[in-house]
C-alpha cells in the first residue's frame, strides 16, 4: 500500500510514502513532528496532485542538504518547503503541512535500505486507515491547487496539472 | 560539510544522446520516468568566472522561458529538477518524437502534411512572441513533434513542442521578434532545399495569427534587406 521509490540521484536513498485516512490524531502527530519526535514530513494530501509531486521535493531536499543549500533546518521540512511555489516558508508549513483538525496526513520517509521498522514504527504512530498512496489523487482539492500554483486553464490545454504544479516546484528559485 | 552534486555520477552512466557545442544531453530515469538531462559544460577558451556566469543564464534562461511557454499554453518539456551546482537540467522526455528538421527531410516534397505543420509552426510562434519570449536559436531542429505511437501522422496542437531555450530572453520588441524569424528563415531553407514557398506558408500563418505581426515582418524585411545589402559588400 505504501509507495517506495529509489533516488536515481541519491542511489543510498530511497523515498517511501504512506498515506493514512480517517486519521483521529492530527494535533498530537503534528506536535510530535515539532518535537522533532517523528522521523518524517507530514504533509496535507488534499494539497498533493500526485505521488511523483513528493517524489520531486524530496529529490531536491536531498541535493540540497548534500550540497549545503538547504533554506530550513531539516531535511524534512525542506521537504514540505520545497512543495511550495513561494519562497514563504512559515506559508509553505501552513498549507502543506497538516493541522490540527485534518483527517487525512500522508507521511513521507526518507531512508536507507529497508523502510519495514521505519514503517511499523510511523503506522503505530498514527490513529487512522492506511490506504494505498495512488488514493491520494482522489483527495486532492484541485481548486485549491491551481489557485495557489496559479495554474491557468490554457496552461492545462498543453500538459497535466501535475505537470504545472511540478514545473514551479523545480524553478521557483530563480523565478 | 557541503559537498558536490551527484548529477556528474548518474551521467556517466546514462546514455549519450547528443554532444553539442554547449550541451551534453543523456537519456535516464529520474524518479522512475523517462528524462533527458541537458548538461552544460565549461568553455576552457572562456574565462572562469564569466564562464560560469554566462552557463548559469543560460541554464536560468532556459528554465524561466519554458514556465513562461507553459504557462500560455505553447508546449514544452516540462522541468522536473534543476541542478544549478554542475548547470543541468531534467527534462520530460517527449518519447516517440521526431525534430521537425527529421520529419520534414523524410516527407516527399509537396506532402499536404507538410502544409498543416509548417502553418502550426507558424501559429505557435506568433503565441510565443505574442508573450514576448525571443527564442534566440529557432531552427527546426529546435521543435519536436509528437509522433503516433505506431506511425508518423503528426496529431493535434500541442503535439509540436518547443526545446533549446538557452538562449532566449524576454522582449516586446518588434525588431527582436523580426530578427528571430528571421534566424529561423536562414535555419529553414539552408537545411531544408527548395522550401521558399512552404517558409511562405508559415509566415502567413503567422501573420495570420499574431495580433502584432506587421510590425514584425516589415522589420523582418528589414532585416533580410540589411543582410542582402552585407552579403553584396563582402
Ligand atoms: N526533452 C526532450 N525530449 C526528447 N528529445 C530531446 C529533448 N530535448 C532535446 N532533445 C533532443 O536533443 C537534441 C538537442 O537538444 P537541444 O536543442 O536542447 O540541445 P543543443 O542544441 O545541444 O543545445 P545548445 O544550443 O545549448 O548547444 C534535440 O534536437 C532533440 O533531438
Ligand atoms: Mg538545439
Amino acid at each position: 500500500m505504501h509507495l517506495t521509490q529509489k533516488l536515481e540521484l541519491f542511489p543510498d536513498h530511497s523515498v517511501t510514502q504512506i498515506l493514512f485516512k480517517d486519521v483521529k490524531n492530527a494535533a498530537e502527530l503534528r506536535q510530535s513532528a515539532v518535537e522533532g519526535k517523528i522521523n518524517g514530513a507530514l504533509i496535507n494530501p488534499t494539497m498533493l496532485v500526485g505521488p511523483f509531486q513528493v517524489l520531486v521535493a524530496a529529490n531536491k531536499a536531498v541535493h540540497l542538504q548534500k550540497t549545503g543549500k538547504m533554506k530550513t533546518r531539516s531535511l524534512y521540512s525542506e521537504i514540505i518547503f520545497n512543495l511550495s511555489p513561494n519562497n514563504n516558508i512559515s506559508e509553505a508549513f501552513k498549507r502543506f503541512g497538516i493541522s490540527d483538525g485534518d483527517d487525512s496526513v500522508m507521511v513521507v520517509l526518507v531512508h536507507n535500505q529497508d523502510e519495514s521498522q521505519l514503517l511499523s514504527d510511523v503506522t503505530n504512530k498514527v490513529n487512522g486507515r492506511q490506504v494505498p498512496v495512488e488514493d491520494v489523487s482522489s483527495l486532492s482539492d484541485a481548486a485549491k491547487i491551481k489557485k495557489l500554483y496559479k495554474v491557468t486553464p490554457q496552461e492545462e490545454v498543453c500538459g497535466t496539472l501535475l505537470d504545472a504544479v511540478v514545473c514551479r516546484m523545480a524553478t521557483k528559485d530563480v523565478m | 560539510m557541503a559537498q558536490k552534486s551527484c548529477t556528474p555520477e548518474l551521467l556517466s552512466g546514462a546514455e549519450l544522446m547528443k554532444q553539442g557545442a554547449e550541451a551534453r544531453l543523456y537519456r535516464t530515469r529520474f524518479l522512475g520516468k523517462p528524462t533527458v538531462v541537458k548538461q552544460r559544460f565549461p568553455k576552457r577558451y572562456r574565462h572562469p568566472v564569466l564562464d560560469e556566469k554566462l552557463t548559469h543564464r543560460r541554464t536560468t534562461q532556459e528554465v524561466r522561458s519554458i514556465l513562461r511557454c507553459r504557462k500560455a499554453g505553447i508546449s514544452a518539456p516540462v522541468v522536473y529538477f534543476v541542478d544549478y551546482a554542475s548547470h543541468c537540467i531534467f527534462l520530460e522526455d517527449i518519447v516517440s518524437s521526431s525534430t521537425v528538421r527529421d520529419y520534414i527531410a523524410s516527407c516527399p516534397d509537396q506532402d499536404q502534411d507538410l502544409d498543416l505543420l509548417v502553418q502550426k509552426v507558424g501559429r505557435i510562434l506568433a503565441r510565443m512572441h505574442d508573450e514576448d519570449v525571443i527564442h534566440g536559436d529557432l531552427t527546426t531542429s529546435n521543435m519536436l513533434l509528437r509522433l503516433h505511437p505506431d506511425g508518423t501522422k503528426p496529431r493535434h496542437e500541442p503535439d509540436l513542442v518547443l526545446i533549446d531555450f538557452g538562449l532566449s530572453y524576454i522582449s516586446a520588441l518588434p525588431e527582436d521578434k523580426g530578427v528571430d524569424l528571421y534566424v529561423l528563415e536562414k535555419a529553414f531553407l539552408s537545411t531544408h532545399p527548395n522550401t521558399e514557398a512552404l517558409f511562405q506558408t508559415l509566415l502567413h500563418s503567422y501573420t495570420a495569427a499574431s495580433n502584432k505581426s506587421n510590425a514584425v515582418i516589415k522589420k523582418l524585411d528589414e532585416v533580410r534587406l540589411r543582410g542582402r545589402k552585407r552579403s553584396m559588400v563582402g
